[in-house]
């Protein structure tokens, strides 16, 4: 979603009458938006087929009259469209078997039902940013549990208006990147074009790999008062929200899994899996990789890059993962550079490559566009196709549609008039009551565009006076649209159904049959009677949006039939996927190290009281080696590592079940609360105990549940590598002969092996032995040996780790490391060996970083 | 948008050459804003552009745009070439939107230091006095609403803001100064480069390569980049298309000097769209002049970004040094 703050201006005027006439038709740029061929919505009464459209054998005609009677007092507003209500106050058809089921049940009921939905998506990790002042956060998703209904049969129609403006908008981005004769021939004003951020000069003139410029797109929709559908603005970048449309969908299923189990609702799946089969087409060699290219972690709609990347099974990358190399794309993987053949772009075009477009882009790849010159790489959409965004194009895009298409646009646009000529201009100053002004390079819809666009209504009469003198001068960049009035939708607030503005966005993907239309959308409902409060930031919610056939629908599941199933390894893993889970290894085993130490710590301070002991003194020296305080219980550094973790995870989402994701939140969030108020001694213990054991959680689920390939492997040698440093560096800091009394105690219990000690050695703890257990025990999972056993294990397993008989430095680094200590003796050990081994760890960190990591 | 790993590697932009920080004012002819009559002039024009890597680097890209143009009754390119030490592992040579010959570079094995070295001959032919056929500034809007085109050339391109330039308040009032409302579209273009002449102060320490245009107005200081970005930003405040042209100019050694070598640079300065009729003027706010067969052109474009002689990324831990020599030296026709 990108609805990063609130519209100032709303866009509702008291009266919305029809679009103005086409008096202005003749001039190049005219809006008539209303009388087109577009037939009226299923709106009256009489329109819609009678009776039961969905029951499943339910009687759905039935009075609402039962425990809820949610649709009771249910008023449509006057003057404006209700979803549900036709205009003589009846339920329409295809919303009567909800409301009947709504009415069966009570508050405790629905309640329930509704937490169902909230529990899926926090434990699918849906959550939205929110931009505050001060700091952004992660917010529960805002589920509006009501779906909105449409019937199959008006869907049909809007569907093929949708099919046609992706059409003619492909025809549009083909004209402006090709000979431009749209402007040469007085279709579209140049200013508009070469005036406009989005005309990206670089890409005139080299044609898409595969033919096309658009591939995906989405609509944003509203339904005025007379209930005909408009378009108020056309998404081409990078739409967003089809994932997030699933997401709505299966949260909403589970609330009403028994009513959407007897409704004919058209499945999302088929819609993907053509898109997914288009994008595989699009490959020019089988060993071409598809990804879903993503500006990053930062990014507002990260969660749905990377819940797509999954949905479909496709690479989530970053600007950074990719190099061009002889005007091919490639991706860099722990097993070396692997072809791209096809990207699906979540990152604004602009910022793709340094080199030649915004050159202060970090998150892009230099030297993409010879690539795309060299027509090796397909991005879905091409890049430029922002254009078509462009608020003022809708003025045009009539008269374009008839001379391109040779039909009528079948969908209208919202009236829109371009403010660069004078006959618009004029007419806009004399309608300024009903128009909302906005920049005309926008590529938002009005009410969603920061506050830039004035609603001429909200004006005062001095300001509109020096309206007609800024129409005047500034008229190239702006354009009036005429303010509609949204219709609403039913929206459950306070114990019952409230009529709420809503807006929807809908998609069409190109497939080898053409545009498909997805049967569903992203539904956006205002928080107020204001369509201005629609967006999320503003504090609207998010629906479902059903297509209701009469007629059982086809359900097709995105796993591929039975005979066809292959068994494929995973695809090569991005080296910075690499890096990330690498790291995330570390960290966390840094947590876990740090929290083993402090525990004990705290258990002995708790007996004393007296940190200025001498073990505790010892031990606080050394955590204040490593950074950690011991004055704070619950120490700064603490919580950096565990955020550190997070941050690490969060760039591999993709790659990350949502129990795992969940739990590590969980850790964060706990030790946040300890932070806040747990004191020195026994509560400090406690509260390591119960992180250490969230850790444990955290580690279980990585050890049960992560597929044992590649990725796993680079986790597992983060912690291996980083549970040896720590007891080296542990252990060295302790091997002088005069340690306070109680040291070799706390080690065994900082390596968690005191009973084992007991079991094993009849004696007391002496260096020796001590040394013995957790140095070089090769069966004690804490002992360092251990740790180098396990890497040099999962180094072997490394791409090209042993080829033709040869080992790679980083496995014969992993190999020296393990046989040189496996072959030293307890006696031999001292503090030279540590500080040796401490080194050599670093070094092994090093090798296997350039190796792979980079 | 910008997320950072935890990987310590960073991407440096390697600051692009600083046209005319080392060559303060040019020839310096008893030229008073107007075109004289010169003669066809033919140079051998060379540009050594070196950087020293702090720490070694691998896998830069660049984009150079460094070759003199021909431009059919203006200049002409005889013969040119550009190489760069080490030898570039990837090269293309090709033409971007705005007509400019650009090559790309890819250095992919590890190196310390990169030359790169242009030479050419170019022809430049006598410019004639310019008679001002030019609209005045009130008509001028209707000629732009006449031209439907999309060409390279077309005004179109170089009016309202453009990547390096937006719009600004102060610069729109200082080019308002003083415009009549019968003065011709080139008269106004010809006051605002004596006034810019006049009231800024020529000095590259004042402003680096990423000044805005803005930064250098507040000071009135800058270098011939900070003169003709403020130039474009008032002329089309006014509404008349401009755009920024890189290239070289030939200067001429102090009275009674030898010239140096490598003592020239690379030049920046305006141009005009003064109407259909007289189309595309040249004027130089450095040196108050309209730019004559002294001025060689290198690129055209909306800003210096789209004309920038360097602009490279790679991977880097440490910082660099760039350093530029440009000789412009006349050669004799014909005895």
């Amino acid at each position: 979603m990108s609805d990063p703050m609130t519209p100032k201006a709303s866009p509702h005027a008291t009266d919305a009458p029809p679009p103005a006439d086409s008096a202005l038709a003749g001039g190049k740029a005219s809006a008539k938006a209303a009388q087109t061929a577009f037939p009226a919505a299923a709106a009256g009464a009489g329109a819609a087929k009678p009776g039961p459209a969905a029951a499943g054998g339910k009687p759905a005609e039935k009075p609402v009259a039962a425990k809820l009677d949610p649709g009771a007092d249910y008023k449509s507003l006057p003057g404006i469209a209700d979803e549900m209500m036709d205009t003589t106050g009846a339920v329409r058809p295809v919303w009567r078997p909800l409301l009947a089921a709504l009415g069966r049940m009570d508050e405790a009921e629905l309640a329930n039902r509704f937490a169902r939905a909230d529990r899926y998506l926090r434990d699918a990790g849906v959550f939205y940013r929110a931009y505050g002042s001060t700091e952004n956060s992660e917010r529960a998703w805002p589920l509006s549990y009501i779906p909105i209904l449409i019937a199959d049969n008006e869907w049909q129609v809007l569907s093929r208006g949708i099919v046609q403006r992706a059409e003619l908008l492909e025809r549009m981005a083909a004209d402006l990147y090709g000979e431009n004769r749209l402007v040469a021939e007085g279709f579209l004003p140049p200013s508009l074009v070469a005036g406009n951020p989005e005309f990206l000069r670089p890409m005139v003139g080299i044609p898409p790999a595969d033919g096309h410029y658009l591939h995906f797109c989405s609509f944003e929709i509203g339904r005025g008062p007379d209930g005909n559908w408009w378009v108020l603005s056309d998404r081409t970048e990078a739409p967003s929200g089809a994932g997030f449309a699933l997401e709505n969908r299966v949260a909403t299923a589970r609330a009403f899994s028994d009513i959407y189990a007897e409704t004919h609702v058209h499945r999302l799946a088929s819609f993907f899996g053509s898109f997914r089969e288009t994008l595989q087409a699009g490959k020019r060699h089988p060993d071409d990789r598809i990804a879903v290219l993503t500006p990053g972690v930062a990014n507002e709609t990260y969660f749905e890059h990377a819940y797509i990347a999954r949905y479909l099974g496709f690479m989530l990358l970053e600007g950074e993962d990719l190099t061009v190399v002889e005007g091919k794309v490639m991706v860099r993987t722990v097993a070396g550079l692997k072809p791209v053949g096809v990207l699906w772009r979540r990152l604004d075009s602009v910022f793709a490559d340094p080199l030649e477009l915004n050159q202060r882009s970090h998150i892009g790849t230099p030297g993409i566009l010879e690539a795309l010159r060299d027509q090796t790489v397909t991005f879905v959409n091409a890049l430029g196709t922002g254009i078509l965004e462009t608020r003022a194009l809708l003025a045009f895009m009539p008269r374009i549609c008839r001379h391109l298409l040779g039909e009528e646009l079948l969908l209208p646009s919202i009236a829109t008039w371009w403010c660069g000529q004078q006959p618009e201009r004029q007419h806009v100053a004399a309608e300024l009551e009903k128009m909302v002004i906005g920049p005309a390079y926008s590529t938002r819809p009005f009410f969603d565009d920061n506050g830039q666009s004035v609603l001429g209504a909200s004006l005062r009469d001095t300001a509109k006076a020096s309206i007609a003198e800024w129409l005047a001068s500034d008229g190239v960049k702006l354009v009036g649209q005429e303010v509609v009035k949204l219709s609403t939708t039913p929206a459950w607030v306070n114990g019952k159904l409230i009529p709420r503005p809503m807006s929807l966005r809908v998609y069409a993907a190109r497939t080898r049959d053409g545009w498909q239309v997805m049967p569903g959308g992203f539904g956006r409902i205002s928080s107020g009677e204001d369509a201005a409060a629609i967006t999320m930031q503003a504090g609207g919610s998010a629906a479902d949006v059903w297509i209701v056939s009469d007629k059982p629908v086809e359900r097709i599941s995105l796993l591929p039939p039975e005979e066809s199933f292959i068994r494929t390894m995973p695809g090569s893993l991005p080296s910075r996927a690499a890096d990330n889970l690498f790291w995330l290894g570390r960290y966390i085993e840094r947590a876990e190290g740090a929290l083993r130490i402090l525990r004990a710590w705290h258990g002995r301070y708790a007996e004393s009281a007296d940190s200025s002991m001498p073990l505790l003194k010892m031990f606080t020296d050394y955590l204040a080696a490593v950074d950690i305080d011991t004055r704070q219980p619950v120490p700064d550094s603490l919580m950096a590592n565990i955020d550190s973790a997070l941050f690490s995870a969060s760039n591999i989402r993709d790659r990350f079940s949502a129990d795992g994701w969940l739990a590590l939140n969980d850790l964060s969030k706990t030790v946040r609360m300890f932070q806040a108020h747990v004191q020195a001694g026994d509560d400090a213990t406690h509260a390591m105990t119960v992180l250490l054991r969230k850790l444990a959680g955290f580690a279980g689920l990585v050890h049960e549940n992560m597929y044992r390939f590649t990725g796993w492997r680079f986790l597992s040698i983060g912690r291996y590598l980083e549970r040896g440093m720590h007891m080296t560096r542990l252990l060295g800091h302790m091997s002088e002969p005069d340690v306070p009394d109680g040291t070799l105690d706390m080690l065994l219990e900082i390596g968690d092996s005191v009973m084992t000690h007991r079991r094993r050695y009849n004696v007391n703890t002496v260096q020796l032995t001590v040394t013995d257990l957790l140095a070089l025990d090769p069966l004690n999972p804490r002992s360092i040996l251990y740790q180098l056993n396990e890497i040099r294990a999962q180094v072997e397993e490394l791409p090209e780790a042993y080829t033709k008989g040869h080992m790679s430095p980083v496995y014969r680094e992993a190999m020296r490391l393990h046989s040189g200590l496996a072959v030293t003796t307890t006696e031999a050990v001292d503090r030279a060996l540590y500080t040796r081994l401490e080194n050599d760890l670093e070094r092994f960190s090093g090798i296997l970083a350039q190796t792979y990591l980079n | 948008m910008d997320a950072k790993g935890i990987d310590e590697a960073f991407s440096t932009r390697m600051s692009p050459d600083e046209p005319g920080r080392t060559n303060p004012r040019a020839p310096a002819g008893p030229i008073d804003g107007r075109a004289l009559k010169q003669s066809t002039m033919l140079y051998d024009i060379t540009l050594r552009i070196t950087y020293r890597y702090e720490v070694p680097v691998s896998g830069g890209r660049h984009v150079i745009r460094a070759m003199p143009l021909s431009i059919p009754g203006r200049q002409r390119l005889i013969a040119g070439s550009l190489t760069a030490t080490p030898l570039p592992d990837e090269r293309y040579d090709r033409q971007d939107f705005f007509g400019n010959a650009v090559t790309g570079l890819l250095l992919r094995k590890t190196h310390e230091k990169l030359v790169l070295r242009m030479q050419s001959r170019v022809v430049v032919e006598s410019q004639t006095e310019t008679v001002d056929l030019s609209p005045p500034l009130a008509l001028l809007g209707a000629d732009l609403d006449a031209v439907w085109s999309m060409t390279a050339d077309s005004p179109h391109h170089f009016l309202g803001t453009s990547p390096r330039l937006g719009e600004d308040a102060a610069i729109a009032a200082y080019a308002r100064e003083g415009v009549e409302a019968d003065m011709s579209v080139l008269q106004i273009a010809r006051r605002l480069c004596s006034a810019i002449h006049t009231d800024f102060t020529y000095d590259p320490k004042a402003t680096t390569v990423d000044s805005t245009p803005r930064d250098a107005f507040k000071i009135k200081r800058g270098v011939c980049q900070d003169f003709a970005h403020v130039m474009i930003v008032a002329l089309r405040a006014l509404g008349i298309p401009a755009g920024y042209v890189s290239g070289f100019l030939r200067t001429l050694p102090p009275p009674g000097k030898e010239r140096l070598e490598g003592a020239d640079a690379m030049h920046a300065w305006v141009r005009v769209w003064c109407g259909p009729t007289l189309g595309w003027i040249e004027l130089d706010p450095t040196n108050d002049m309209a730019a004559g067969s002294d001025h060689i052109v290198v690129a055209y474009g909306r800003d210096y970004s789209d004309v920038a002689p360097v602009i490279g990324v790679l991977k880097s831990y440490g910082s660099h040094e760039t350093h530029q020599a440009v000789d412009v030296i006349p050669v004799k026709i014909g005895g």
